[in-house]
């Protein structure tokens, strides 16, 4: 049997979750918001079908997760964050959660963690091809297509998605007391990505990616009774390009990655007679060598270069920003019981050197035969403003400090794999403490009530726990796999400048105390069952916490048969999303659907 | 909704029947996976504080503050202070007709025994009766509306950010007609047979190329038949008892120009003064005059005073801001108290703060709504 875990305990000390091409398998119709919000940890602000969704990880603002695609930043220089809405699932094939300071791997700044999306070769691939569609409610449509081929030393991916999405669902609109219809909410997106992988002799490994893809939406309105709705268009056209050699050796190895990215959006408001075009080009190199030769120790060091071009409307001129990263990792394994992993990281920003920033985890296995680990790290993280927070015409503040934050995190996880291979557990519970410090906020300035300027002005600190419990049982021809996951979470306003400011150890608006995602799946002859269900507790809405929006839960079901035919595999699926039909707002005002469904079709050939 | 006081008020009345109390917990759980039974989810305002009995209150004697709430929230709202009890009643609009106001509450004004509303963002104005605050009209068509003045009993304009003035036929409480403006227009004032509007310019010009004015309109004829120049951004309007007409200007969203205070002298028609605010000092708005209408009140970070007959800008602030965000300013027709609103954070629940005309002191404070923005001083405490 075949065993998926999900925590990577490669990383001493950090932590890292895995979601595999199997677990992704039922999102691939879906977007990058969907399947966070159902299978991790990470907890997701989703205004409305259409519309932006952003993450809060670890109690942090938005800004404060990376999401990347194969190590490539996907965030936007300008905003600093990305819109989970526009990454289909089906671009990839893997996630790859980094909590906390172990996103500091991969880059600075993401203090609640980085989302890193992998595509890796399997060499024992000959010919995969797949073409699935998917027909969903409110017209919502969604094609996907892919083509695996190659040898044991060439491996090429080309795939292709096309989402095009009305989201006409209706709900109950609490100011004309009447149902109505959504309506400017209409998304059409498309998507390619070729990736290929060269393995020679077995030392050297080139990998050539391209993802172009395209993203024209609506902004859609609020409740329809609520306000008056001018028309919102958003336009994105984005090609990014990897470029990777990677040489290795007995004892040591040597990567070399080099991308180009362009990121091209234009927003239109024509009753504010806003027609705005931003233009993104960005340059990153990262070089990594690794070495082994001393015993028990591995050191790695690296260098990133990154350069951002950016022409917008909404700067005068035009704004660039240099960032150089010196990298280094150490790596060592005291015993077979302890191990620790060194990470320091300074980056040389615009001319001038950033804070150094420091970070040790541990890890301590107590036991030969027990897979029980135990994890801890602290950690110092700086987070650069972004080029709004800089530039933005008339409100940008040039003289922006980063953001800085220190971290303390602690963990255990276990996991069983029956001898027989029929059962598998796994859990894990960490904890983390996380003082942020210089946080930037766009406040009224003082002298002009009617000005708002990002300033350094908050100080947060975020603690949580975080709980999973994975679970894999096969009981004669019925498997049986569960996952869940809870986390608490306090994030609390530290710091207020106002004297009648009733913020002071509130609660951060928009972030749970508590979520849950659970999911169970049972298959049996080639029959699928799943049921997802998730919780959100209370939001608040005010920083003095004094008004909010109330938890829900919602739950998904999944059905699904697969017939075999030699090397062909048809496929059907279908979803019911929010079951009991619950009439639920996630953000104040946002409509969102009640109970809809999908059918899915899959093709594949597999030789 | 508390899911813990109802397994321990269930658990309580079922002790000891385990078949039944199955039943509960699959009830329960049901309960719990269909999110919350058939309740939506909604946004929760902030509980609003004990207050005297609504039902023995009318909104006849009071003062009115017009909470903006945040944009596309939809969670404007209007706190009632009452004259003479001093009582804080709390979003009254929702009491009195169980919904919301509306997305982004402007303005107030009082005619008779009826309130208008401005609700900027549902291009609406509610017109709600004093005696309990239910609405008795929404009158919408409105492009954007700021505020509105009245000319007698039958007619009143509005203007709006958006193409135009519109003219509302109080009896019918319709908009009658517009007259058509190419630019924003933000404050009003009645003044014998004319109302003065002042005009922002277009959104979609840079403050270089707006043409900052105030117009002048003959009430009769709903013509504009005259302007005068202004600086940039002339945000707020008021009349002396000289009868003599003062305008802030801001001076532009992008600090063009410098801010000015402008006294216009009616009967020419012209500037005859204009005081200078120092640049990088702040942003002077929300002009007021006192009951006696010799002494002019502004926000400029704190709470400034000024003689009409003032040959200088005040240098010191009667209220200083302290670290607050004054946001809304008022003067008392009646008693001449400064009331002064802090938005915090144009989130939380705002407050206001009553003070004394002579030394600024603070003699009272009250917790508003989100974005406290207006005041609205019933007429019948206009004596």
């Amino acid at each position: 049997m075949e065993v998926r875990a999900n925590l990577v305990p490669d990383n001493s000390g950090y932590k890292k979750v895995k979601f595999d091409s199997l677990i992704l398998l039922p999102y691939r119709d879906a977007d990058l918001s969907t399947v966070l919000s159902q299978i991790s940890t990470i907890f997701i602000k989703s205004y409305s079908p259409g519309s932006l969704a952003t993450t809060s990880f670890r109690g942090t603002p938005a800004n404060h997760t990376q999401v990347e695609w194969n190590g490539l930043s996907l965030s936007n220089p300008m905003l600093g964050q990305s819109d989970l809405s526009q990454i289909p699932v089906s671009a990839f094939d893997e996630i790859e959660v980094l909590y906390g300071a172990s996103g500091l791997t991969k880059t600075s700044g993401a203090f609640g963690g980085v989302v890193n999306l992998v595509t890796n070769p399997d060499w024992n691939n000959r010919i995969h091809a797949s073409i699935a569609q998917t027909f969903a409610s409110f017209d919502n449509y969604t094609t996907e297509a892919g083509f695996i081929g190659g040898t044991s030393s060439f491996q090429s991916h080309t795939r292709l998605n096309f989402t095009s999405a009305v989201n006409d669902f209706s709900y109950y609109d609490d100011f004309t007391m009447e149902k109505v219809t959504q309506h400017d909410a209409e998304v059409l997106q498309y998507g390619i990505t070729e990736e290929a992988f060269w393995k020679l002799k077995d030392k050297h490994l080139f990998t050539a990616r391209v993802w172009y893809s395209y993203d024209d939406r609506d902004i859609p309105p609020v409740v329809e009774g609520s306000a008056t709705y001018y028309p919102q268009k958003m336009l994105n056209k984005t090609l990014r390009s990897i470029i990777e050699y990677k040489l290795v050796e007995r004892s040591w190895n040597f990567s070399l990655k080099t991308s180009l990215v362009n990121q091209f959006m234009n927003y239109r408001n024509d009753s504010m007679f806003i027609n705005n075009d931003h233009n993104c080009y960005t340059s990153f190199t990262s070089a990594r060598f690794s070495w082994t030769g001393v015993k028990n120790l591995t050191i790695k060091p690296g260098l990133d270069y990154t350069y951002d071009y950016v022409k917008s409307d909404a700067y005068s001129g035009v704004k660039t920003r240099n960032t150089l990263g010196f990298y280094l990792e150490a790596g060592y394994r005291f015993n077979d019981h302890i191990k620790s992993q060194l990470i320091l990281r300074e980056d040389y920003l615009d001319g001038a050197f950033m804070p150094f920033i420091p970070t040790l985890g541990l890890e301590y296995k107590p036991f030969n035969k027990i897979n029980l680990y135990l994890n801890a790290n602290a950690s110092r993280n700086y987070r650069y403003p972004t080029l709004n927070d800089l530039y933005w015409e008339l409100w940008g503040n040039p003289d922006l400090k980063p953001e800085y934050d220190n971290g303390l995190e602690g963990g255990i996880t276990y996991n069983y794999p029956s001898p027989s291979g029929k059962f598998f557990i796994e859990t894990a519970l960490s904890g983390y403490y996380s003082w942020m410090h210089d946080m930037i906020v766009w406040s009224p300035v003082p002298v002009n009530p009617s000005v708002w300027k990002p300033q350094n002005v908050s100080e947060v600190n975020a603690r949580g726990i975080e709980a999973s419990l994975n679970l894999k049982w096969k009981v004669s021809k019925l498997q049986i796999t569960s996952s869940n996951n809870y986390t608490f979470c306090r994030s609390t306003y530290q710091k207020t400048t106002s004297p009648e400011d009733q913020s002071l150890g509130k609660q951060l608006i928009y972030i749970p105390e508590d979520t849950y995602n659970g999911t169970l799946n049972l298959s049996c002859w080639n029959f699928i069952l799943g049921y997802n269900l998730t919780f959100v507790n209370k939001r608040y809405t005010s920083p003095d916490n004094q008004s909010y929006m109330p938890w829900y839960s919602l739950s998904n079901i999944i059905f699904g048969k697969s017939i075999n035919l030699h090397n062909f595999v048809i496929s059907l699926q279908v979803k019911v999303n929010n079951l009991f039909d619950v009439d639920y707002q996630s953000v104040t005002n946002w409509p969102m659907p009640g109970r809809n469904y999908s059918l899915t079709v899959r093709f594949e050939f597999k030789r | 909704m508390n899911l813990k006081d109802k397994i321990i008020r269930r658990n309580k009345v079922h002790t000891g029947e385990s078949g039944f109390r199955l039943l509960i917990f699959i009830s329960l759980l049901m309960y719990f996976f269909s999110g919350c039974s058939k309740e939506p989810i909604r946004e929760v305002p902030p509980p609003k504080p004990p207050a005297p009995d609504t039902s023995k209150v009318t909104y006849e004697n009071g003062i009115f503050v017009v909470n903006e709430g945040n944009y596309s929230r939809a969670n404007a709202s209007v706190t009632y202070i009452d004259n003479k009890s001093d009582s804080v009643y709390q979003d009254i609009f929702r009491s009195a007709n169980s919904r919301g106001l509306g997305d982004v509450a402007q303005s107030m004004k009082v005619s008779g025994n009826k309130g208008f509303i401005i609700v900027n963002n549902n291009d609406r104005i509610e017109v709600v009766s004093l005696t309990d605050f239910k609405t008795i009209t929404s009158i919408s068509g409105f492009n954007s509306p700021r505020y509105i003045e009245f000319v007698d009993s039958t007619k009143a304009y509005v203007t709006n950010m958006r193409k135009n003035i519109s003219v509302v036929d109080l009896r019918s409480l319709t908009i009658k007609k517009t007259i058509s403006t190419p630019y924003w227009t933000e404050g009003l004032l009645h003044f014998g047979q004319y109302m003065f509007v002042t005009c922002i310019g277009s959104f979609n010009e840079p403050s270089a190329d707006r043409k900052a004015q105030v117009y002048i309109i003959d009430t009769q004829t709903d013509m504009i038949t005259d302007s005068i120049l202004m600086g940039k951004e002339p945000v707020s309007i008021t009349v002396d008892r000289k009868n003599k007409i003062w305008v802030i200007c801001t001076g532009g969203y992008d600090n063009y120009e410098a801010p000015t205070l402008k006294r216009i002298d009616p009967s020419l028609m012209i500037v005859d003064k204009s005081f200078t605010f120092p640049v990088q000092q702040g942003v002077p708005s929300r002009l007021c005059i006192n009951p006696t209408g010799d002494t002019l009140y502004y926000l400029n970070n704190g709470v400034f005073q000024m003689s009409a007959n003032a040959t200088e800008l005040p240098t010191t602030a009667l209220i200083p801001a302290n670290g607050r965000l004054f946001y809304g300013l008022g003067i008392h027709p009646q008693t001449g108290q400064v009331f002064v609103s802090d938005a915090i954070d144009y989130v939380q629940s705002g407050k206001v703060f009553k003070c004394s005309q002579a030394s600024g002191q603070v003699l009272n404070t009250y917790t508003a709504g989100s974005i406290p923005g207006s005041f609205c001083f019933t007429s019948s405490s206009k004596k």
